[in-house]
């Protein structure tokens, strides 16, 4: 880090700029406190996803924002202006295709990315709070999802909100309070329609940038954990920063999602159906593939009734995301090879296979219906 | 203790110079090398493990003054300063100082008795703010989530559509509804009507007339046991998807739900599928000429037990 400016040459208007900045706000130290990060162990392509991530929302805000330009939240002109969207203006198609293929790709990175925490180990002590704060971040990242679904107003909106919503009024003593909190009345209509669009456009974000923000400070307080094998002598003599080799495959990562994420808008745009309406005509209420699983596993018979629906639509999902929450509390052995955590690699794995196998059986079962 | 820097530097032998530099090591944060500056004769890096005792101004090392002298020179190349990098939790396990460093604590500061009273001072501000919001606010967002219910009847269309007995037959019908600010509109919505048999209609009815009632407990309407009209809501009483009628391998006709598979007989009692209860029965009246009429009433789906809530 030489401070010292090229050999006797005047400097330019962009070095006296830097240099007035910097004299103020010390950025150099600053870029350097950012990217001299030691990562223990060498950067790795596994270690890609949580910059994915910030990646992918930067661009779902940058074309959210740009989709409000057009898009009116009332239920006498969402679905036109989301038509309009769609038909008239100029890329329209591609800005709006681009954010709903987006959310697949977030949901999609989300669960890389907390699958290899879990295998890594790295939610163990001392970073209990960054996994905490990852979970809230999961939940909210489902949240948009829910929340965004609606907005086009169209059959496949209106009728995963209805039924999303009823599984939240499943929850025992608030369940009616919350759904008719979240619709607005008893039935989906244009208070649900304002209240998805605020909670979409800004509160969701709003959180998800404190949060977010929040994950990286502890990340920083704690530092990244490194690779679950290899001894101090092998880690330090394979230790690099984080610029350049990790930004580089961090960088590699976005592209390559980015090139995905618009290959898919281009040649699978959105395509409406008709306008949202409490009779869905011949359309077979479905919800967005990354909530199908749930969907599938409540056709089961052994949730059926008030006291299975309750096991499956809040005891299950509830279940699973506290034993999430308690896990870096009760998982306090310092072992972090997934290979020495049996009990750790059969759940994912277990885990990982139903969510696939119900998925699947829900696009099977599609066929079965006409 | 950790040495400190401008300590002297003792060999064996004699003095040779100062500590000008210490080195951590990233991963066990411990000191791992010290730099010597020796007297004008350039810097020697001289590992931990040559030094034999610290104390507050001298490091006394193992070695002969001549064997470190021999040591290559200290490259600076090789290093960045701890304010250059990031390296969680090495700076808490730094003590190398050349000593405090202090700045004046304000006149007014000092014996300030009442610090823990302005603390709280600001919570009871922050809580005179924030409570008297709580009520409004909840108020301000809960205006629309109970509406009253309406009882108006609805036409939905001729009774001349049901051809045969015991067949669900889908009456879809115009509702107009006044949202808030929003001009009135008319939204679609569906029923399912059955022309019952007189066992569908046990079935349905076991002997007794079905009165349904308002919010406050008096009484609507009440379908007769032995009139053989059937309105179903077209909401599903498992999430509230929308049935339809349908043919099925084994159980023959039926209404089927799409989304999670309850399946449901003519009557609307559950044949198979999550459904906690059958399916809701509406208040019909049939006209002499036909004309069907309903109340368009809607139940919260996934009870044993019906609650209306339109």
């Amino acid at each position: 880090m030489s401070d010292t400016p090229s050999s006797g040459a005047q400097p330019t208007v962009a070095e006296k700029v830097f240099t007035f900045v910097d004299e103020r706000v010390g950025l150099k130290l600053l870029a350097a406190k950012m990217l001299n990060e030691a990562v223990p162990g060498g950067s790795r392509w596994a270690y890609v996803f949580g910059s994915i991530l910030l990646f992918i929302f930067g661009m779902q805000a940058v074309t959210g924002v740009l989709l409000m330009f057009y898009y009116v939240p009332t239920a006498d002109h969402a679905y036109a202006s989301t038509q309009y969207i769609l038909h008239d203006v100029d890329y329209g198609w591609f800005l709006l295709s681009y954010h709903f293929w987006g959310s697949s790709a977030m949901v999609l990175c989300v669960f890389a990315h907390m699958s290899q925490v879990f295998l890594w180990g790295a939610y163990k002590k001392p970073r209990e709070l960054i996994w905490l704060v990852g979970l809230l971040l999961f939940a909210l990242v489902m949240g948009f999802g829910f929340t965004g679904y609606l907005l086009p107003w169209d059959q496949r909106a209106y009728w995963a909100t209805t039924v999303g919503v009823e599984i939240v009024d499943k929850m025992p003593v608030l369940g009616d309070f919350l759904a008719r909190f979240l619709k607005g009345g008893a039935t989906p209509g244009q208070m649900t329609l304002s209240r998805f669009f605020v909670i979409h456009v800004m509160v969701l974000p709003a959180a998800l940038i404190a949060l977010a923000g929040l994950h990286l400070f502890l990340f920083r307080c704690a530092g990244p954990a490194g690779p679950f094998r290899g001894t101090p002598t092998e880690l330090k003599a394979k230790t690099d920063y984080f610029f350049p080799r990790q930004i580089w495959k961090d960088v590699v990562g976005m592209a390559v999602v980015f090139a995905c994420i618009s290959a898919l808008a281009f040649w699978e745009p959105v395509v409406l159906l008709d306008e949202a309406t409490p009779d869905p005509g011949d359309y077979h209420p479905e919800p967005e593939w990354y909530f199908l699983f749930i969907f599938q596993h409540l056709r089961l018979k052994m949730f059926s009734g008030e006291l299975g629906q309750f096991f499956g639509s809040i005891g299950l999902p509830g279940a699973l995301g506290i034993m999430l929450i308690l896990l870096p509390f009760f998982d306090r052995d310092s072992e972090r090879n997934i290979f020495k955590r049996p009990l750790a690699l059969i759940g994912w794995v277990v885990l990982t296979a139903s969510i696939v196998l119900f998925t699947v059986s829900a696009i099977i079962n599609r066929d079965f219906l006409d | 203790m950790q040495p400190q820097l401008k300590s002297k530097v003792r060999c064996a032998d004699r003095e040779v110079g100062e500590v000008s530099k210490v080195i951590m090591d990233p991963l066990s944060f411990e000191v791992s090398h010290l730099v010597v500056s020796m007297n004008g004769e350039g810097e020697r890096q001289v590992p931990m493990s040559a030094v034999l005792t610290v104390t507050d101004d001298v490091v006394q090392l193992r070695s002969s003054s001549s064997e470190i002298l021999c040591m290559p020179p200290f490259t600076r190349e090789d290093y960045v300063t701890l304010h250059e990098v990031e390296i969680p939790g090495l700076e808490r396990h730094v003590h190398v100082n050349p000593g405090e460093v202090l700045v004046p604590f304000p006149e007014l500061e000092r014996n300030v008795k009442r610090r823990a009273f302005f603390t709280k001072l600001t919570y009871a501000t922050g809580l005179f703010i924030g409570l008297p919001l709580v009520f409004p606010v909840l108020k301000f967002l809960m205006k629309p989530m109970y509406a009253s219910l309406d009882n108006r009847w609805l036409k939905i269309g001729n009774i001349g559509k049901v051809k045969a007995d015991d067949v669900g037959v889908q009456f879809q019908y115009k509702r107009k509804v006044k949202e808030a600010y929003l001009p009135e509109a008319e939204i679609e919505k569906n029923v399912w009507l059955v022309k019952a048999t007189s066992s569908v209609l046990e079935k349905v009815y076991q002997g007794k007339d079905m009165e349904f009632r308002d919010a406050a407990g008096r009484p609507v309407w009440t379908n007769k046991k032995d009139i053989p009209f059937l309105a179903f809501s077209g909401k599903c009483p498992h999430l509230g998807c929308a049935f339809k009628w349908r043919k099925h391998k084994v159980l023959g006709q039926v209404f089927l739900c799409p989304c999670h598979l309850s399946i449901y007989d003519a009557s609307g009692k559950v044949l198979d599928g999550p459904a906690p209860r059958p399916l809701d029965l509406l208040p019909i009246q049939v006209s002499a000429s036909g004309e069907v009429q309903i109340i368009d009433m809607e139940f919260k789906a996934g009870t044993k037990s019906q609650t209306r809530i339109v």
